[in-house]
């Protein structure tokens, strides 16, 4: 590609920057330069614009990256190298001749640096407008299809420059990963427990004696057939205390005998199983460190493996971003989701967000708020990461701060009120030690006549005696049978008999005493509440 | 007659499903029932006394109703295997599609390929096949400017135009296919996602040059583009005159055109459409653009207008 630099040799130089090519001007009536508008008169024609300017230098870019550098400098108001090169060697710096500059930031640039003055006006304007006219005839040895060529392939790489084609804002490589990780779990589990069936067959205590699946694989490889246990040291597998279990229960193990073949078979089942978990941690690691890359945002609010799985879910990072916040929250949960809301019941309150470490560390009552506030602000992260310019966590970093705070105010929820003004503590009332002794009413325990009623009733009794010793009230007969109970406590065959009697005898001063507690309840003040009442009344 | 029913034309008995047109319609489409649907099933359809003994009559207003249908949804003017015509427009580089229904194509530059998805139609004639890409004027300015009259838009084969605003490329590909491979269109757009989409329409077409610049600051891209004979303009923006100026003044050719599409709303949603075009056209007369003529495009925008007009015009020779 080619800049172009014209310069008049008399007064004004001009620096033409689009092709870096330099004119000269020997001749110019500086009277038709301040005629702007009849300037391109003297251009109409490729002889008529020779004669006012002259090819002084052309320098050709070597290949497209360095016209690439030297456009984006350009566009930036910035002194390429190849530039400032030209300027040095062919730019003559006399004292009178300027630089005719068409960018004027440019220009200031150019005079900052190279002590060269530039000039920018209306007719430097429009003399570049003629030269861009006549750029063919005036520059020779360039047809009009390479001139077209040319630019396509600087605005082609220009453009993708600008857009910044970056491969590691690619979201794909999360999808792929976190799916990758899932199968290498669920492979290694299917490994692991071939392994431990395998090998139980031979020694099936070790299975029972460890359990963590690494140390058991790394401990058949180094053992291999159970006589060697003695000999062998497992000290950097398993803990002293397992080891020595390990090594007593190979004494005693009721395991088969098999071959060196079947062991040889059996440790490379086991060199898979460690490599392949070895593979997984490396896995883990590129998958943190890509997340960290293309959604800063989103992996400091609810951590790696929770972003990467929503990101999975939603298909890409531009299609999350997509979902409102409500979806954000229960992404994961469809099937409850749906079936919910075909049956009319509660549908869920959390999704993959469940695991996230923010729902995690709250009491099981505020999961459900916590969750939503989370999906809220994730939501929020989640546009910034996909359709943001810069890539930087720190909207994260508040959005989490943010969180926290209010997550620690919900969880001390009782001291502070909720309706109101939240700001206002809840006043505590006073608090009055009202205590409650409840002295207990003797008045039930002896059949003595002490009170009033009683004595009334013992008239009666008395009085009735005498009279018809048959026809008695029902309490006055009551009465002498219930001493006779009182006496004869525990007489077998009287049972059913004093059983009804009791009942009706305990009935008795049941309704006696309340009858005195109304009384007394309608003699005290109305201040008595409804439940000590009942409360008393139960108590009967 | 009815292409897709012709085994029942000689039977006069089928006549009454075109009488019952539009109930029989319905009918068909309720019950589905119907296991032979194109021809015979009629008899088995309860209630009887449909017989009409002047199925003559009802045939033609029940035949282009099932016609269509009855080939299952073939698209107005162009299903596969419909004979169109294509005729040239007035317009150099523009071609009209005349068939059950008339469209306005430009001839695909790159044979096989549909940029947004719009209906290509292959002609042949005389052992040259030419593909045509139908153009919509809904979505383009353009070419609801054309269909709505335009005296003259400049844009012709083998000319060098500017396009300003030039999105995710819709358009910009029908100005390629007019300009043909002689000309040039240098297309600015300066979001980033549509400028992907413009990149990849780009890299199909070589004569469509991609700017991913502000349109504000043409000296940011100067080093990429050479004089202009035509600029199109459609940004949407409220200064967009000034704009247009700016990048006239230092690329267009004294003597050429411009094409402006003006969207009322954009530049003063409170005044009334007519009193913003002219204040447009006025500020446009101070910048040296001399407009020539003004169109609205009903129906298919509202309150949008394109103006075209001639920029630094030769000074008239005085006899």
């Amino acid at each position: 590609m080619h800049n172009g630099h014209i310069h008049l040799a008399t007064s004004v130089k001009l620096v033409h920057l689009t092709n870096t090519t330099l004119f000269e001007d020997n001749v110019l009536d500086e009277s038709k330069l301040e005629q702007v508008d009849s300037l391109y008169k003297e251009f109409e024609t490729p002889e008529k614009a020779n004669k006012i300017l002259k090819l002084k230098h052309f320098e050709k870019f070597q290949d497209t990256t360095e016209a690439l550098a030297a456009a984006t400098a350009l566009t930036e108001g910035k002194i390429g190298k190849s530039l400032k090169k030209v300027l040095k060697k062919f730019v003559a710096t006399e004292a009178h001749e300027q630089l005719a500059i068409s960018d004027a930031k440019l220009g200031g640039v150019i005079k900052e640096k190279m002590e060269l003055s530039c000039v920018h006006n209306s007719a430097v304007a429009e003399l570049m407008r003629c030269i861009r006219g006549q750029m063919e005839s005036l520059i020779t040895g360039l047809p009009a299809k390479e001139l077209s060529a040319m630019s396509l392939g600087l605005a082609h790489s220009l453009s993708r420059y600008k857009l910044k084609f970056s491969p590691d804002k690619v979201d794909t490589m999360i999808v792929q990963a976190i799916c990758l990780l899932d199968d290498l779990d669920k492979e290694l589990n299917n490994y692991v427990m071939r392994c431990r069936e395998w090998y139980g067959w031979h020694f099936p205590e070790l299975g029972k004696v460890v359990t963590d699946n690494m140390a058991y694989c790394k401990s058949v490889r180094k053992i291999g057939d159970r006589t060697n246990v003695a000999g062998s040291d497992l000290s950097d597998i398993l803990p002293e205390e397992v080891e020595a279990e390990v090594k007593l229960a190979a004494e005693i193990s009721m395991g088969t005998e098999v071959s060196e073949q079947d062991i040889g078979n059996i440790r490379h089942l086991c060199d898979q199983v460690i490599d392949i978990t070895e593979y997984r941690t490396q896995l883990y690691d590129y998958l943190k460190n890509r997340m960290m890359a293309i959604a800063p945002n989103l992996t400091v609010m609810v951590g790696e493996l929770v972003g990467a799985r929503l990101i999975s879910h939603a298909g890409s990072l531009l299609n999350l971003a997509k979902h409102p916040a409500s979806t954000v929250q229960i992404l994961g949960a469809e099937k409850a989701l749906f079936r919910a809301l075909k049956t009319r019941k509660d549908t869920p309150k959390y999704g993959l967000i469940y695991h996230a470490s923010l729902v995690g560390q709250t009491s099981a009552k505020n999961k459900g708020k916590i969750s939503r506030m989370l999906a809220a602000k994730a939501a929020l992260a989640i546009r910034y990461d996909a359709l943001g310019e810069d890539t930087n966590a720190e909207m994260g970093v508040e959005n989490r701060a943010k969180l926290e705070v209010r997550l620690r105010h919900l969880e001390e929820k009782g001291i502070r009120r909720i309706s109101g003004t939240g700001k206002a503590m809840a006043m505590a009332d006073k608090y009055q030690h009202k205590s409650e002794v409840r002295v207990y009413d003797p008045s039930g325990d002896s059949t003595i006549p002490s009170t009033s009623k009683k004595r009334k009733f013992e008239e009666v009794e008395q009085a009735e005696e005498p009279v018809t010793p048959k026809v008695k009230s029902k309490k006055a007969k009551k009465q002498p049978v219930k001493e006779e109970e009182e006496e004869e406590a525990a007489a077998p065959e009287e049972m059913p008999k004093k059983k009804k009697k009791k009942r009706k005898v305990e009935e008795e001063p049941e309704e006696a005493k309340t009858e005195e507690e109304e009384v007394a309840v309608t003699e005290s003040t109305k201040k008595k509440k409804k439940k000590k009442k009942t409360k008393d009344e139960e108590d009967e | 007659m009815r292409p897709g029913f012709s085994p029942r034309g000689g039977r006069g008995g089928f006549g009454d499903r075109g009488g019952r047109g539009g109930f029989g319609d319905r009918g068909r489409g309720g019950r589905g029932g119907f296991g032979d649907r194109g021809r015979g099933g009629f008899r088995g359809r309860g209630g009887g006394s449909f017989r009409s003994p002047d199925g003559g009559g009802f045939r033609g207003r029940g035949g282009g109703r099932g016609g269509p249908r009855g080939r299952g949804g073939a698209r107005g003017g162009f299903g596969a295997g419909r004979k169109v015509v294509v005729e040239p427009h007035r317009h150099e580089g523009v071609f009209i599609c005349r068939g059950k229904e008339d469209a306005l194509v430009t001839k695909n530059m790159v044979v096989g390929d549909s940029v947004y998805g719009e209906k290509r139609i292959s002609v042949e004639e005389a052992d040259v096949k030419t593909e045509y890409r139908a153009w919509n004027p809904f979505r383009s300015k353009l070419a609801a400017a054309i269909l709505g009259g335009v005296d003259q838009i400049h844009i012709k084969p083998g000319s060098k135009v500017m396009y300003l605003g030039a999105a995710s490329g819709t358009t910009v590909s029908h100005v390629s296919d007019i300009v043909g491979p002689e000309g040039l269109v240098y297309a600015v757009e300066f979001s980033h996602r549509s400028g992907r989409d413009l990149l990849n329409v780009a890299k199909k077409r070589t004569n469509i040059i991609p700017i991913i610049e502000d349109a504000r600051h043409p000296h940011k891209y100067r080093m990429l583009v050479g004089m202009v004979d035509v600029i199109f303009a459609d940004v949407a923006q409220p200064d967009q005159t000034r704009i247009v100026a700016l990048n006239a003044h230092n690329f267009l050719k004294n003597g050429g055109h411009f094409v402006i599409s003006i969207k009322a709303n954009c530049i003063d949603s409170t005044a009334a459409p007519e009193a913003v075009f002219a204040s447009e056209v006025k500020k446009m007369s101070s910048e040296n653009m001399k407009p020539q003529e003004q169109l609205t495009l009903e129906p298919y925008e509202r309150d949008h207008a394109v103006v075209v007009g001639i920029y630094r015009p030769p000074p008239k020779l005085k006899k």
